[in-house]
């Protein structure tokens, strides 16, 4: 299968005060299309920087980042944001919800962002709601909704663009195991029902092993790559 | 993100924080009530200045003088000067004027008549140069041929409102030196009203032919009187007539309408003074409007890590700021040009009562004439846009530091912001 992301060679630093703290040393790695994928790794590997470069919220200091053959490095700006807008679905820890909108406000604000009808978005956040089975809870607040409910939320946010590539943050890291176990297998159902590619970032060894490929990330460095330990992909 | 949805956004981001956003708002009020209310008092005042200064004036009269107003740099113009000012282009009429300082004036009881200035004048002229002001209250303007005659101005016929120094039809005696002359009362003109250059109500009018024998010499006129058939081209006319002289320097020619707009001109500067100051509360106003967005900007700095995140470009984030700073500027603006406009009625009213009681006994008073300064506030469109227009780009200018913060905010920053 055709790998819709390329990582090459990337580095990145972060400052904290007068030093530089290596966060990823010199990662390379590639993502096929529809392929459902882990970052495993403990806190402070390095793991959500990674994800923010892939998603594009962050720039690299070194390396190459090409989704669907395009070095994401040399777009502007503003550019980037389309990106994120269309191709990229992000999926945080702590929901990142806008705390005064309804969950259906939250869900279409990505379709208001790209400039479509009001009437056509609140439709299609609908759609995408029911099909999270939130529809009886949709105009609550997120402050009004369980942990398991924001982050249902928090999907249909990212799903709504229909994006090719879905990033996950922790997305049970906040949650109870038996609620975090359903947004994993909510994610496993839509990675094999509409094939958009999942890279969910995690440090538990349970959920990263739902994975067709994990890849195993310690001190900003890749330590292993391995392959569909429970036969996952079909 | 549509420029419509922006905006609706905006709007209920201020609406979520009311008593933050009302009282950002009262700012610009305050600052464009302030301005727009002095405009319009202002306004009102230049128009009532201007209006009593023309009461003083024939605006399409000018007024020339051999010499200046201080010495007579020349003598005074013989008839065929008279006659080549009355062909200047632009003339209508021309009505020359001899003044006789120091003729004395007596009734027929022997009381002298109180008339500051006699001017020997054709009668006919000057019905057509000043008529609204050579309006007799009593008896006729005499005709061409009624030599003999006077005319006398109000007050130099009346002593007050009840004691009266001649009627109609008396016989005066005047005086010049050692020649005198009696002459028949043909009539008295009205009040003038406010003071000024073609105020008559002290002087005392004779036929010219009356005059030259009371002098016993030859015509020659101390003012010439000319009308122009177009006020804007008044002063055009008036360097024409001083080019008609061999010496132009020597004499003078008084423009009412100059010397209105130059009154105007300085009252417009005072206005756009008091405006200037007015503008330093909408300054203060904008310095608000600053410190509240940025405190918002911290505030939500997490909402603009995820609207940034899901794909907002850095174009909306500063667009929905600024849209929040605009929409201020417009609320407080119009609510503050309302404001404005109902400040100067009440200011106006103050102001009439204030000046009123002291204006009663001023030496420039003259009965029945409306004396009170009643200021009236003025409705400009003309400074409602620009006040409306002021205030929103107050808000822009204010605004854009804090926006502009906003839309360069690191997404990843801006999330893990707690």
């Amino acid at each position: 299968m055709e790998a819709i992301l390329n990582v090459q060679s990337v580095k990145k630093s972060y400052r904290m005060g007068k030093i530089l703290v290596p966060a990823l040393r010199e990662v390379s790695f590639d993502v096929s299309e529809g392929e459902f994928l882990t970052i495993f790794g403990p806190s402070g590997s390095g793991k959500s920087t990674l994800l923010h470069l892939i998603g594009c919220l962050d720039r690299p200091d070194a390396g190459e980042i090409l989704i669907e053959g395009v070095n994401v490095l040399k777009l502007s700006d503003e550019k980037l944001a389309e990106l994120r807008l269309k191709k990229i679905g992000f999926v945080f820890q702590f929901f990142n919800l806008l705390p005064r909108l309804s969950a259906l406000r939250n869900v279409e604000l990505p379709l208001i962002i790209a400039g479509i009808s009001e009437r056509e978005a609140r439709e299609k956040a609908k759609e995408i709601v029911t099909l999270m089975g939130l529809e009886a809870r949709m105009n609550h607040r997120p402050s009004e909704l369980s942990g398991g409910e924001q982050q249902r939320v928090a999907m249909a946010r990212a799903l709504i663009n229909n994006p090719k590539i879905v990033l996950a943050d922790e997305p049970t890291g906040n949650l109870d195991t038996k609620t975090g176990w359903e947004i994993v297998q909510l994610m496993k159902k839509l990675n094999q029902e509409k094939k958009q590619t999942f890279i969910v970032v995690t440090h538990d060894p349970h959920i990263a092993e739902t994975a067709d490929r994990i890849v195993y990330l310690k001190d900003g460095l890749i330590e292993a790559v391995k392959e569909a330990p429970r036969g996952n992909s079909q | 993100m549509k420029s419509s949805k922006i905006l609706a956004v905006a709007w209920e981001n201020l609406t979520q924080r009311k008593l933050r956003a009302s009282l950002t708002t009262l700012g610009v009020v305050i600052g464009i009530a302030a301005i727009i209310g002095l405009a319009a008092l202002g306004e009102g005042f230049r128009l009532e200045i201007r209006e009593r200064i023309q009461q003083g004036f024939e605006l399409n009269v000018l007024i020339v003088i051999p010499g200046s107003f201080t010495a007579a740099l020349r003598p005074p113009f013989i008839p065929q000067e008279v006659n080549s000012v009355r062909n200047v282009t632009g003339v209508a009429l021309v009505a020359p004027l001899i003044t006789l300082p120091q003729v004395k004036i007596y009734n027929e009881t022997n009381q002298r008549i109180n008339a500051f200035t006699v001017g020997a004048v054709n009668f006919s002229e000057m019905t057509q140069m000043v008529g609204e002001r050579f309006i007799p209250i009593e008896g006729e303007i005499p005709g061409e041929d009624e030599n003999d005659t006077i005319v006398l101005g109000y007050r130099a016929c009346f002593l007050n409102e009840t004691t009266r120094l001649a009627r109609v039809g008396d016989n005066v005696t005047v005086l010049q030196i050692n020649v005198s002359k009696t002459l028949r009362v043909a009539a008295i003109l009205g009040k003038g009203g406010t003071p000024g250059i073609t105020n008559f109500d002290n002087w005392a009018f004779i036929p010219t032919k009356t005059a030259v024998q009371l002098m016993e010499g030859e015509e020659a006129y101390n003012l010439i009187l000319v009308k122009v058939s177009d006020i804007e081209q008044s002063e055009q006319v008036a360097n024409d007539i001083e080019n008609v002289f061999e010496n132009p320097y020597a004499i003078s020619v008084l423009v009412p309408i100059a010397f209105v707009r130059q009154v105007d001109r300085i009252l417009a500067i005072v206005q756009l003074f008091l405006m200037a100051i007015a503008s330093i509360s909408l300054l203060v106003a904008g310095i608000g409007i600053m410190n509240i967005m940025t405190v918002s900007v911290m505030e939500r700095t997490r909402e603009i890590g995820i609207l940034k995140a899901i794909g907002a470009k850095s174009r909306t984030v500063l667009a929905m700021f600024l849209s929040e700073a605009v929409l201020v500027g417009m609320v407080g603006g119009l609510i503050g040009i309302l404001t404005g406009y109902g400040l100067s009625f009440v200011l106006s009213y103050g102001l009439s009562n204030f000046i009123q009681p002291q204006q009663q006994d001023t030496a420039f008073q003259s009965p029945g004439v409306q004396q009170s300064m009643a200021i009236r506030p003025v409705f400009s469109l003309e400074w409602t846009i620009i006040a409306f227009i002021f205030a929103v780009i107050v808000c822009i200018i204010f605004g854009l530091y804090p926006a502009r913060k906003a839309s360069k905010l690191n997404p990843v920053d801006a999330l893990r912001y707690e």
